[in-house]
């Protein structure tokens, strides 16, 4: 065993990772012992979990995990107690008393399995199949390869799609051999593509305009004739589910669809290029008709011929709205407008409700597949990312939003998803993620790219939150930067709070079962603890537990989803209350002086955070369309912290011929003439040339060679933006722009205004100002301040 | 395939001729159809195709041998002579009798007696038979003659003969006239000789023919003669003459009347005489002048029964002598001659006939015969024919004589080659002239008057003025004088150049959508294969152009289209999944222009049999995939051609098996039977009726091994103006020729797309009803999606008011199409008939063939809407009321003891039986063969109608001795099993089917000659016939051809041997035999004449 450990132990080198060993990080990391102390409080208690986040240090052991008795089946993990000698350990969740196997025999305290070393909170096992002996052989053959379905708008212009060939070109040469791959082209109608035929292009067409059950699509592709009807290929009175777990479900017929990349690339380049936007005419004063929908019912349907459990992505191109048939998002009629948060508000969306039910749909079916739905939209205008968000999100599909397929933001996004290596996302299939935790702890539900199975227990709470009633979510499709907002409730029993008892310590474990990139089962097993804080007295504790920008992350994705699920919801309002609540409740000061009121470390930037948050798009959804927000929703649910964090409130670096690189205030005072700013916001990254340097640059001072400082200048803030850019997914938009320039407001819109064109008077040289109305970080701290210490 | 290159090089398609003018030139038709026959066979197998010259011109041919030999056996009825030699039946002296006077006169004239008469008869023929008082017609006349006289000398003859064959001894020698119909074929052998040499040069040339028809022309002065007759008492004596020969048999054999033919007539009696008179009267009117006209051709005149004037009479046979008896009627049948009955004669002469003469309207000659047109007011009677050709002034009249009135209307005829074109009429921008009240178009019998500055409809009677540009003087003669050069004022048929206003779009593209079953059985039959090769080497016989436009389809469970534009690289397969709710996979592209995507086309089609080749689907999608090519056509309309191969089982408008019940059902003798015959549900009706509507016509290939439910299926095709083809069981074999030619004739024929057809008539009369293959939307009209040479439509009239005694009727039939080259058309059809109350005139102008057919189509009707056994109660009820009708109001003088028909209809009963054990309303029927005989009843032509239920019938074994001078096919052999021998080999044929019948004695050298084998024993049943080089060889195929060319129709050639379960097959197109369920002819005819008795008790 010692054997074992050597390989994956490499040694600390998590060091410098915000996330910790474990990739779980929570806003309370000291909790409260009663539900009263909880919701004072404020912010929920929260664990934010990154399940299969690459870490260099992560054990991976190769054998089978130890699990307790049942129900809790917790896995053995560092928390155990071990005796040693009775060959015993105590699981730490449920105080059970568990022998060892036989095959741990060996065990002693200098010998100890790598799941009980104490660094080793987080392993992952990657146990054998069952039969050893067939274990070599089938090593090669049993893993199932990952299925890539394609599905390609063609209602573009000639240009755009293009684009879509070539980038699908570029996906074809990056993808593995073996990797299966199909194609479903739509327009008016779904064109599916047989690629197993080689006498000539064989496409099977469906109309656009009727929805079509998964019944009927694989009755109509012949894909039933094999083995699901019982009887057809086992033994009489073998249940069904044994076929399909066997392997007897016929994946064969369904090859006619999906071929090895290997195989197919000559066919499927030779179809790209004879591809043709859709043929069908489109009235004047109409959208071109495209049905979405019924092609995403389509890929999934055939998808529900595969065997359940074989890692499958659905990968979307759509290039506008879907205007026929289930999943439509706006009539044919141009005359209507694309519905906007007014009318979603209003309910003034006649499609909108309906959509969202299909797609609510179309995501348990291929939930129940495993499969997954990624999205590219790129489009001018909005192309449904507000209804196809269910579908996205609960499938763990990714989502990329671009103005054009020509566009770096799709062109380089999409190529991500087919790199490997280093750039690989490590997308992985068919996760679940199962929590086991302590007593008094009740698990409310979690945000982010998963679906609730719905595996309900003593654990689950009450209130719902998000994807609740379950100690258990599936991932279909997960990544190394996937994360999921797991909120919890504390619950104490009668028993528990009686203070005979202290356990000072809780545990939670999380266990995620996935099939990685190369295809093989991982169970990867992340065990941590808390301490609790007795009583309302220990403040100080708490404080010291508190994890702000895991705080406000958490906010924001909980009071997104309030926005989402609650009509009339006031978030702006509701964020104003939660904080004064936080600042009165952790806050130092004299009752009714604001001049007193003063914030521990742990807190101090908690209300800029909400100033931004109050100010971003999460909260100020009107700025944007109901897609933009969707898509902006579903990248800070499933982001880490960090990132979230930078969508929330961006960062601001500043270069100038006189410092170095230097982090700036994200005010507008920070905007000067001969400075360069740039600015990370998560979806764009803006390099934004002060008045004086553009003016320098358009000379051309920087190819001449005695102002070679200014062409490294020039140079500084492009090299950061391409290191934000590369390590991003989805890939940011980058702007660059100069000072006054009309692209500037992607800058000015994320500033503090501090100096608007009402204080203009005061405004330095050079420096510039923001047309708005709204305060500024000062005028909201004065406020909160003297709102925070009333009495 | 030495037959091949004629056609190679006939190739030049009609269409070309067609598109231009309009009108297919007739050569041009001719040549079509003449590839059609020839038929190149399809690859697979050289043989069939064995030429046959091209088509000789019948016309030209001389010989007309023939139709002299046809006439009379002698039927020596003579019960009482009795000589068992002749036949087991001695036929009674009593039994047969014609009225011969009108018909003689008639009769006479026509056919070509002469030769046979050459002996005595000659002298007879003309002046003897007119002259001869009616009452000579009785048996006394020719007393010698009398039965047994009669028989004596037949025997006679016989004897010698005999040893070949016994029956037709009798005929040979003395009735050489009526020999043709009946026994002729065995006859033939030994009698030919005799017959040959005379008939042959002097039928024609012979004075009967010409003096008939011809005399008022010109040569002869017979003109003269019927003229007298006809006033004098003379026609009671023709009558008599006329009848004995000529009615009884075969209608023309008319010159039989000299012979001791006469004899057998006794039965004719005075009865005759009564009628006679009043209808020679008529006739001397009009009959007189007309039939010169008709006549002079110096060809010979159609044989058939047809007399023109229409005189009546014929008849009949009857029954034994007195009628009183029942019981004794019933022992005594026997005492028919079966050799005297009425049984059609063919003719391959060709006449000249004009539609209108002396500004009346000329009686046209049999629609089965071989005729001249000359459209000089009333159209062609190809085009459309009425049952009768005087119109009874009263309804009450019509339905006094319990007969039709009913127009057979065929628009795109094929012309005989030596017509001229129809004519093209441009009016420029105002369109053509038309009444202002009824919409009628100008015609030939619209009247100018008012110095020619009004003119008065002749439909509606209105008065309108002559538009300014149209205005010409009148000449004294009250026409105009511009009449002779307006085709539309001096010819019964003409075509308007249609103007914007008659357009709602501009002219469709000729559009082919070709879609084919491959599911699995069509596959592993062969049936796809077959399907593509058709279509492939048909596709040169598409027209050529820019707006030609195909596409192709192949289904399954579900339905393959293709892309076959050429810019593709290789076609594009397009599969519609969903069959419970179809729709195009493509908006365009599915449909291209020929010229474009030719080598893509022949490429796939080429290919889809090996594509499809392991495929196991059995289930096929008919319905969803008509629907869904449908969908593709809607914007242009076309035509789709559907080949099927198993029951639609699956998707929209799928059937359900019902064979297994029907047949339980048919054989228990179910009431409900009949309902199988009916649709299985809507579903394809509504679909039709939309088809329809956009212009989509369907034409359906059912290339089948099993039942396929044609009672359902066929609703598209009857409905959308297309038709079934029906190949069952499918052999790869045999049919694939037959299919490609079924094809190529289909898409190369005369045709016309999207159609209206309205048919208006003079004050007095409206149309009841139509009927054929065409969808009806409003009342008035019928919209035709596609039309084309081979159909008919069927319009009945009634009265709603009466006509004046000399007034004509007029019939105007107005067809709007736009012809394959997209120019957009109207085709008027004009028929302007006397009017007349005397019921005698009805049945003297009465058309056989036309009130066949329209009794045919109203069984067929009939078949699927009530039990089998009331649809031939009904049918026989038509006969038997006809005949009485006439019996009573026009035979009164004669006995009632006698059998007594019009000479008009004297084949009435035949046919009436013959249709009665038809295919259609036999019992043991198979539920789809029925269902396929009711839908081709529904549009079949006059000319197709009749060999339908009565085929026509040729010893082949002995055609080596049979002239060579193109009329091989004339020496039909009576449908009874007493005329088949063992060591003989039959074709029959009825258009559809071609069945060679060995006998198991046959010699083995014909059978080396024929068939390249020496026994037919391992031959299968599906043949395909190979031209060897012998001179039978050539023989046979040489007729297989000339019967194609006559019928448009590759035929589907079997082999039936003798003690076969193929060999009943044959012998159930025997319709004058007696079988399990149906009467004997002769016993037909007793239980005919005891119904008329019964009535007239």
């Amino acid at each position: 065993m010692a054997a074992d450990l050597a390989g994956g132990g490499g040694g600390g080198a998590a060091a410098a990772d915000p996330d910790g060993p474990d990739g779980v990080r929570m806003t309370w990391n000291a909790w409260p012992r009663s539900k009263v102390e909880a919701s004072k409080c404020v912010i929920p208690v929260a664990a934010c979990i990154a399940p299969i986040r690459a870490s260099p240090s992560l054990l991976v052991l190769p054998y089978a995990p130890l699990r307790c008795k049942p129900p809790c089946a917790a896995v053995l993990n560092p928390f155990a107690r071990v005796d040693f000698a009775a060959r015993i350990w105590i699981c730490p969740i449920c105080f059970s008393r568990n022998h060892f196997p036989p095959h741990y025999a060996a065990i002693s305290e200098t010998n100890v399995p790598g799941e009980l070393y104490p660094q080793c909170t987080t392993v992952e096992y990657a146990p054998p199949p069952h039969d050893a002996a067939a274990a070599a052989a089938a090593a090669a053959a049993a893993v199932p390869a990952p299925i890539f379905l394609f599905v390609l708008d063609t209602c573009l212009i000639e240009e755009e799609l293009g684009f879509v060939k070539s980038a699908m070109r570029r996906a074809l040469g990056l993808l593995p051999d073996h990797a299966l791959v199909g194609l479903v082209t739509f327009g008016t109608q779904v064109h599916l593509h047989e690629l197993g035929f080689s006498d000539l292009s064989k496409i099977y067409v469906f109309r656009g305009t009727k929805e079509i059950s998964k019944e009927q699509i694989l009755d109509q592709l012949g894909l039933f004739s094999a083995g699901i009807r019982p009887g057809a290929a086992g033994p009489p009175g073998y249940p069904k589910a044994g076929l399909q777990a066997n392997g007897l479900h016929p994946s064969g017929s369904v090859n006619r669809f999906l071929l090895p990349a290997s195989d197919c690339e000559y066919t499927l380049n030779a179809l790209l290029d004879e591809l043709q936007t859709d043929q069908w005419p489109v009235e004047a004063g109409n959208r071109s008709r495209r049905c979405t929908g019924v092609a995403l019912s389509v890929a999934a349907g055939l998808l529900g011929a595969c065997m359940p459990g074989t890692g499958a992505r659905i990968i979307a191109l759509v290039g506008g709205p879907c205007t026929e048939g289930p999943g439509m998002i706006v009539s044919k009629d141009l005359s209507e407008p694309v519905r906007s948060h007014k009318d979603l508000d209003k309910d003034a969306a006649p499609h909108f409700h309906k959509a969202v039910k299909f797609y609510d749909n179309l995501a348990k079916q291929l939930v129940n597949q495993g499969h997954v739905l990624d999205l590219f939209a790129s489009a001018l205008d909005q192309v449904g990312v507000a209804e196809m968000k269910v579908a996205v999100e609960r499938t763990g599909g990714l989502v990329v939003l671009a103005e054009s397929f020509g566009h770096p933001v799709f062109k380089d996004s999409f190529k991500r998803i087919f790199e490997d290596g280093e750039q690989s996302l490590g997308l992985s299939f068919n996760g679940t993620l199962e929590i086991n935790c302590s007593k008094d702890i009740k698990i409310q539900g979690a945000i982010g790219p998963c679906t609730s199975l719905e595996k309900k227990g003593a654990l689950c709470a009450d209130t719902v939150i998000g994807q609740g009633n379950t100690t258990s979510w599936r991932m279909c499709g997960l990544d190394r930067s996937t994360c999921l907002t797991v909120f919890f409730d504390i619950s104490p029993s009668e028993r528990s709070s009686q203070p005979g008892i202290p356990n000072p310590q809780l545990y939670i474990q999380f266990l995620t079962n996935y099939q990685n990139p190369e295809g093989q089962m991982r169970l990867r097993v992340t065990t941590i603890t808390r301490k609790w804080v007795d009583g309302s007295a220990n403040t100080e504790e708490l404080v010291e537990g508190f994890d702000q920008e895991t705080a406000a992350v958490v906010l924001a994705r909980y009071i997104s989803l309030k926005m989402e699920m609650e009509e009339e919801f006031d978030a702006t309002r509701w964020l104003d209350r939660s904080l004064i609540r936080l600042c009165s409740r952790f806050g130092d000061y004299r009752k009714d002086d604001p001049a007193s009121f003063t914030l521990h470390p742990n807190f101090s930037i908690f209300p800029q955070f909400m100033f931004n948050l109050r100010r971003s798009q999460f909260v100020q959804v009107f700025n944007n369309s109901p897609d933009e927000t969707a898509y902006f929703r579903m990248l800070l649910n499933r982001e880490s912290i960090t990132n979230s964090v930078v969508m929330i409130q961006p960062s601001l670096l500043s270069y100038s011929f006189n410092s170095p690189p230097a982090p700036a205030l994200l005010d507008v005072a920070s905007i000067s003439a001969d400075h360069i700013l740039l600015l990370d916001a998560y979806f764009s990254v803006v390099i934004f040339h002060g008045m004086t340097i553009a003016q320098w640059r358009n000379m051309g001072y920087q190819n001449q060679p005695e102002h070679q400082a200014f062409a490294q200048l020039l140079q500084a803030p492009q090299d950061d933006a391409q290191i934000i850019i590369r390590d991003r997914f989805p890939v940011p938009r980058l702007v660059i722009c100069d000072q006054h320039g009309s692209q500037a407001r992607f800058l000015l819109a994320k500033l503090n205004p501090s100096a608007t064109y009402n204080s203009a008077h005061e405004v330095a040289p050079g420096s510039d100002v923001i047309f708005t109305d709204d305060v500024s970080l000062q005028v909201f701290c004065e406020h909160l301040q003297r709102l925070a210490v009333q009495s | 395939m030495a037959s091949s290159q004629p056609f190679s090089s006939v190739p030049p398609r009609p269409r070309p001729g067609f598109s231009l003018s309009p009108n297919p030139t007739p050569s041009s038709t001719a040549d079509a159809l003449q590839n059609l026959q020839i038929g190149r066979v399809p690859p697979p197998s050289a043989a069939p195709s064995a030429a046959a010259g091209p088509f000789s011109s019948p016309a030209s041919r001389p010989g007309p041998p023939p139709p002299a030999a046809t006439l009379s056996r002698p039927g020596p009825p003579p019960f009482a002579s009795g000589h068992p030699t002749t036949s087991g039946l001695p036929t009674t002296s009593a039994s047969i009798t014609s009225n011969g006077p009108p018909a003689f006169g008639l009769g006479a004239p026509r056919f070509p007696p002469p030769p046979p008469a050459v002996q005595q008869p000659p002298p007879m023929g003309a002046p003897a038979s007119i002259r001869a008082p009616p009452q000579a017609l009785v048996s006394r006349p020719f007393p010698g003659s009398s039965p047994s006289v009669a028989l004596p000398s037949s025997q006679p003859f016989m004897g010698p003969p005999p040893s070949s064959q016994p029956y037709m001894n009798p005929l040979p020698s003395s009735q050489p006239f009526m020999g043709p119909p009946s026994s002729r074929p065995f006859a033939g052998p030994p009698s030919s000789q005799p017959f040959a040499g005379p008939p042959s040069s002097q039928p024609f040339g012979a004075p009967p023919s010409s003096q008939p028809f011809g005399a008022p022309p010109s040569s002869r002065p017979s003109g003269g003669p019927p003229s007298s007759q006809t006033s004098g008492g003379p026609p009671s004596s023709q009558p008599f003459v006329g009848p004995p020969s000529s009615q009884p048999f075969a209608g023309r054999p008319s010159s039989q009347p000299f012979m001791g033919t006469t004899t057998p007539f006794r039965g004719t009696l005075a009865s005759s005489s009564p009628f006679g008179t009043p209808s020679w009267q008529l006739q001397t009117q009009q009959g007189a002048p007309p039939m010169p006209g008709t006549m002079q051709a110096p060809p010979r005149m159609f044989g058939m029964p047809p007399h023109m004037p229409g005189q009546p009479m014929a008849p009949v046979p009857p029954v034994t002598g007195h009628s009183p008896l029942a019981g004794h009627q019933v022992s005594t049948p026997s005492k028919i001659d079966p050799n005297q009955i009425p049984r059609p004669v063919p003719n391959t002469s060709v006449v000249l006939f004009e539609t209108r003469q002396g500004n009346q309207a000329n009686i046209p000659p049999p629609a089965t015969s071989d005729f001249i047109v000359k459209d000089n007011g009333n159209c062609s009677p190809r085009l459309m024919r009425c049952t009768m050709n005087q119109i009874p002034c009263t309804g009450d009249l019509l339905s006094t004589s319990s007969m039709p009135l009913a127009l057979m209307i065929q628009p795109f005829a094929l012309p005989h080659p030596s017509e001229e074109p129809i004519q093209v009429v441009d009016f420029g921008e105002s369109g053509p002239l038309r009444c202002s009240r009824c919409k009628g178009y100008i015609n030939p019998f619209m009247r100018f008057v008012d110095q020619g500055r009004h003119f008065i409809c002749n439909l509606c009677g209105f008065t309108n003025e002559t538009p300014r540009d149209y205005y010409c003087n009148l000449g004294p003669d009250g026409r105009r004088h511009d009449a002779d050069e307006r085709p539309e004022l001096c010819g019964g048929t003409v075509e308007f150049v249609a103007t914007k206003e008659y357009m709602v779009r501009d002219p469709m593209p000729a559009v082919f959508f070709f879609i084919i079953d491959v599911s699995m059985n069509a596959i592993q039959t062969g049936a796809t294969a077959a399907a593509c090769t058709a279509i492939n080497q048909a596709l040169v016989d598409l027209p050529e152009g820019p707006r030609t436009l195909v596409g192709i389809a192949t289904f399954d469970s579900s339905i393959h289209f293709y892309n076959i534009k050429q810019a593709s690289q290789q076609p594009l397969m397009l599969i519609v999944p969903d069959v419970q709710d179809v729709y195009t996979p493509l908006h365009t592209d599915l449909i291209v222009q020929l010229s474009e995507c030719r080598q893509n086309l022949e490429q796939l089609l080429d290919s889809i049999p090996n594509m499809f080749e392991n495929n196991r689907v059995a289930d096929s999608a008919f319905g969803a995939a008509i629907k869904a090519a449908f969908l593709a056509m809607k914007p242009t309309g076309g035509k789709l051609l559907v080949f099927q191969s198993v029951l639609p089982s699956i998707g929209i408008g799928s059937l359900s098996s019902r064979e297994a019940e029907g047949r339980t059902n048919v054989s228990s003798g179910d009431k409900e039977a009949h309902k199988l015959l009916q649709p299985a549900d809507k579903t394809l009706k509504t679909m039709a009726i939309e088809f329809a509507e956009y212009q989509v016509c369907v034409d359906i290939f059912l290339t089948t091994q099993t039942f396929v439910d044609i009672a359902s299926i066929s609703v598209v095709p009857r409905t959308t103006g297309g038709q079934v083809y029906y190949y069952y069981p499918f052999s790869v074999l045999s049919d694939p020729a037959k299919l490609y030619n079924d094809l190529r004739w289909n898409i190369s024929r005369p045709q016309g797309f999207e159609a209206v057809m309205r048919v208006r008539c003079s004050q007095g009369l409206q149309v009841q009803e139509y009927s054929g293959n065409f969808c009806k939307r409003i009342p008035s009209d019928i919209d035709l999606p596609a039309i084309d040479c081979d159909k008919t439509i069927m319009v009945t009239f009634k009265h709603d008011d009466k006509f004046q005694e000399g007034s004509e009727c007029a019939f105007q039939c107005a067809l709007l199409y736009t012809t394959v080259y997209g120019q957009r058309r109207i085709r008027i059809i004009n028929l302007s008939l006397p009017c007349t109350s005397m019921l005698s005139n009805l049945f003297r102008s009465a058309d056989l063939d036309t009130q066949f057919t329209c009794f045919l189509k109203q069984a067929a009707n009939g078949i699927p809407a009530s039990p089998l056994f009331q649809v031939r109660e009904q049918t026989t009820n038509l006969c038997i009321n006809i005949l009485h009708s006439y019996r009573k109001f026009c035979a009164t003088v004669s006995s009632s003891g006698q059998l007594i028909l019009p000479e008009a209809l004297k084949l009435l009963p035949l046919y009436t039986l013959a249709l009665v054990k038809s295919i259609g309303l036999r019992n043991d029927g198979w539920l789809d063969d029925r269902s396929y005989w009711v839908s081709r009843s529904a549009s079949l032509s006059i000319l197709l109608a009749v060999p339908l239920v009565y085929p026509r019938m040729i010893s082949i074994h002995d055609l080596a001795s049979k002239e060579d001078d193109g009329s091989l096919l004339s020496a039909t052999i009576p449908l009874s099993s007493e005329h088949i021998n063992d060591d003989g080999i039959y074709l029959l044929e009825n258009g559809e089917d071609g069945l060679f019948y060995v006998g198991n004695m046959v010699n083995p050298d014909t059978l080396q000659q024929l068939f390249g084998v020496s026994s037919v024993d391992g031959v299968p049943t599906q043949l395909v016939l190979q031209q060897f080089d012998n001179d039978l060889s050539k023989k046979l195929i040489d007729v297989v051809n000339e019967t194609r060319r006559q019928r448009c129709s590759y035929l589907r050639l079997r082999l039936c041997r003798k003690g076969d379960p193929s060999a009943l097959f044959f012998l159930s197109y025997m319709v004058e035999d007696k079988t399990p369920g149906g009467l004997s002819y002769v016993e037909f005819l007793v239980h005919v004449h005891r119904q008329i008795q019964t009535k007239m008790a």
